[in-house]
């Protein structure tokens, strides 16, 4: 059974290399969607100039439904909803590509050395947030609602949604048991 | 005719002293305990405050978190959609 747990002042996340490798999947696809090459700039994302340049880059609501449901519109009036994205999803993405990007990292370390993974006690929030990404963009592809759980559990074994989604679910377990351990 | 005039202006500047509203929507995703958890997180609630609300946006499908400036509430939403919340701000609809 993988789950989280505490040791000493660091959390241990108890998964199989398969696992790791189907987290590690998951986290890549979403870091390709969220545009991961955007942002590797060989320049320093302080320098102001860089700044300007991107401030007058057109930035418009995406098209695809799993970015809107991570980036969705902070206001119902379209063009509030575009001044405010303009000045906002940058940071946002950037925000949600670099946890990604760190629980890949100890993802990777944990496939290399077979073994439970470790994970800073300073991580553990970019971890709950990054797993909660993932479920969310699963679930737009699953179009996941309120009676999901009993589709999935009458699903026929050879129906090939059903793996996705005993990954969805897995996941909100993964989550939950973060959670009970941060709200102890 | 002077008192009407007295009233427009009055109701106009109750209109623009309207505050903000911070409103985060339901979802069949993010679980109980995880937006309670953020609710908590973000705003500083008791853990019973953050529990009514995440149940009022689980019942009635949407509930006001926060109230105040408009600057304020950008901030929170923010902050709701960095956690993966659904969450969107308007000024208030009452007066």
């Amino acid at each position: 059974m993988s789950d989280f747990s505490r040791d000493g002042d660091s959390y241990s996340l108890a998964i199989s290399i398969d696992e790791a490798h189907v987290l590690i999947n998951l986290v890549e696809q979403l870091l390709e969607l969220l545009g991961e090459g955007d942002f590797q700039h060989h320049y320093d994302e302080n320098d102001p100039f860089a700044q300007l340049m991107a401030m007058q880059q057109e930035v418009v609501a995406p098209e695809d439904p799993v970015l809107k449901r991570l980036l969705p519109n902070a206001y119902s009036d379209p063009e509030a909803a575009d001044d405010f994205r303009r000045y906002t999803e940058p940071a946002l993405r950037r925000t949600k590509q670099d946890s990604l990007r760190i629980i890949r990292e100890q993802l990777t370390v944990l496939v290399d050395n077979e073994e439970g993974g470790v994970i800073p006690e300073v991580d553990a929030q970019l971890w709950l947030k990054s797993i909660n990404d993932l479920r969310l963009a699963l679930s737009v592809r699953l179009e996941i609602h309120g009676e999901s759980f009993e589709i999935f559990e009458n699903m026929p074994d050879e129906d090939p949604q059903k793996g996705i989604y005993a990954v969805y679910f897995w996941l909100g377990w993964l989550q939950e048991s973060l959670l009970e351990l941060l709200t102890q | 005719m002077g008192d009407t005039l007295t009233d427009v202006d009055i109701s106009i500047e109750q209109l623009l002293d309207r505050p903000w509203v911070c409103i985060v929507w339901d979802d069949p995703v993010n679980l109980m305990s995880y937006v309670t958890f953020v609710l908590i997180k973000i705003f500083s609630f008791t853990k019973e405050k953050a529990h009514d609300k995440m149940m009022q946006v689980h019942i009635e499908g949407r509930a006001v978190v926060a109230t105040g400036s408009r600057e304020e509430m950008e901030h929170y939403v923010q902050a709701l959609h960095d956690h993966g919340l659904w969450a969107t701000l308007q000024r208030d609809d009452k007066i």
